[in-house]
């Protein structure tokens, strides 16, 4: 299988505190790889270096082959590409949603206005959210808006979506709305890498699983290996809060 | 101590149109400052926003080390000297280089006057936006000056609109010091009228009260554009006595 992302050695450090113990993954394509572990263990952090919203302070991590950190990159282009979706959604509080979904397009994939307005329609209709298109984020629900903002997301055509946490955030009777969205997108065979604490979700749609502890990958395999079948002490203790 | 009202009617009749001259000259410097000052303050604050990444390239880390240098020490000079020192300063220092008249050399020293003071205004509301709306812009491939321009300034100047009006009002009054200049704003204006009359307390209370209707009207107009911005909300905070 195609490697998307190729991690080596990574490490991480806020302050004096490490968070990346040292982390080696390959991510392939047509993959949707979950991370799960306790609030802490670095999976945000990992999953925020793979866009260098955080800098990795040592090791690598390779695009196709090509070394993101090298300064030669071009990180706003290789940022377009890999989708990112936030817990808190981030939409654009200033703009409409079809603009939200219309900026990226026209500033970063230099698309025109009027095409970029029918993906954008096209992206908003595949989460349902076209007939909010005019309204401002600040009047939308929390399901709302995350759905919007994975719009926004797929308006980029990315090769692969980052999912920080989508659902915490959320009210749990809008948890459903937005899982339903992420589901549409695996079976339309968008590679993804889920930060979640929704294991039954996460047992639904992924391929594999990483289970992650203080910075370092402690076990992974597929869902009914991690989860049903954990080797390691600590995926069990983890586990055992969570009937799956 | 004797304010007498009738010499004052008088005074402001005889020279009414020595006193409008003043208030067109006034208004002009005061908007030209506030707006020239606002274009400036958003370039130097937008600098002022700069974070040195690890990932910068060796070049761009120079030019943002070289630009945060710099807007610090403009900052710094400008706000901590006073206009009237800049403004006979630069006004004699750069004639030889750009042979200006003390009109033209007016507006600019007003503006990049009030510069320094939008460049805090509007860092500091650049700093009030959440940074998960930077994250956002980022994550799509924007890039930071694109990311200021279409998301994070938007929101960073209705947030600092009340500091940004206060300026208006600020330089309705600081105006003044460019009297020194022999700008024939409202300040120059009334002192050549008291010089020639002999008259200081009438003249100086009428410029007194021209000022205050100009700073009332000014805070009128600011609010009721804030009102605007907010949806139609009544605003809260008063500028009637900045």
């Amino acid at each position: 299988m195609e490697e998307i992302f190729k991690i080596e050695n990574l490490t991480k450090n806020f302050k004096s505190l490490e968070v990346l113990k040292g982390i080696d993954l390959s991510i392939y394509k047509n993959e949707v790889l979950t991370i799960i572990g306790s609030s802490g263990c670095g999976k945000s952090t990992l999953l925020r270096c793979l866009n260098l919203l955080e800098y990795p302070d040592s090791g690598k991590i390779y695009y196709h082959g090509l070394d993101i950190m090298d300064p030669n990159m071009n990180v706003n282009k290789y940022r377009s590409k890999v989708g990112m979706v936030f817990q808190n959604f981030n939409l654009f509080n200033n703009m409409s949603i079809l603009d939200n979904c219309v900026i990226g397009q026209i500033n970063v994939l230099k698309r025109n206005k009027e095409e970029a307005t029918k993906i954008a329609i096209e992206r908003l209709k595949d989460v349902g959210m076209l007939d909010f298109k005019d309204a401002r984020s600040t009047t939308l629900s929390g399901g709302q808006k995350q759905r919007a903002a994975i719009a926004r997301t797929l308006c980029m055509d990315p090769e692969v979506i980052l999912l920080d946490e989508p659902t915490s955030a959320l009210d749990p009777e809008m948890v459903g709305e937005v899982l339903d969205v992420i589901l549409k997108l695996v079976k339309k065979g968008i590679p993804m890498v889920i930060v979640t604490h929704e294991m039954l979700f996460a047992k639904e749609v992924s391929n594999r699983i990483i289970f992650m502890d203080e910075g370092r990958i402690v076990e992974q395999g597929s869902p009914l290996d991690v989860l049903e079948n954990p080797k390691q002490e600590r995926t069990k203790q983890f586990l055992s809060r969570y009937l799956v | 101590m004797k304010i007498d009202f009738s010499i004052l009617i008088n005074i402001f009749n005889r020279n009414i149109s020595l006193f409008i001259h003043g208030i067109k000259i006034t208004c002009l410097f005061a908007i030209v400052g506030t707006v020239g000052g606002l274009i400036l303050g958003l370039l130097l604050g937008g600098i002022r926003a700069l974070k040195v990444e690890k990932n910068d390239r060796g070049i761009s880390k120079f030019f943002k080390v070289i630009g945060l240098a710099f807007t610090r020490f403009y900052i710094w000079v400008f706000r901590g000297t006073p206009m009237m020192v800049q403004a006979i300063f630069l006004y004699y220092f750069l004639k030889p280089v750009f042979h200006w008249n003390s009109f033209t050399a007016g507006l600019i020293i007003i503006s990049i006057n009030t510069a320094a003071y939008m460049a805090e205004i509007v860092r500091s509301g650049i700093q009030s936006i959440d940074n998960g709306q930077f994250e956002a812009c980022r994550s799509i491939g924007l890039t930071f000056f694109q990311s200021l321009r279409y998301v994070i300034l938007p929101q960073a100047i209705k947030n600092s609109f009340p500091s940004i009006g206060n300026q208006l009002i600020v330089n309705i009054k600081d105006s003044s010091m460019l009297n020194v200049l022999s700008v024939t704003e409202l300040f120059f204006q009334t002192s050549s009228i008291a010089g020639s009359n002999y008259r200081y307390i009438e003249t100086y209370l009428i410029a007194a009260i021209i000022y205050l209707l100009l700073t009332s009207l000014a805070s009128a107009i600011l609010n009721a554009i804030e009102r605007k911005m907010n949806g139609g909300k009544k605003v809260k905070t008063s500028m009637e006595f900045s």
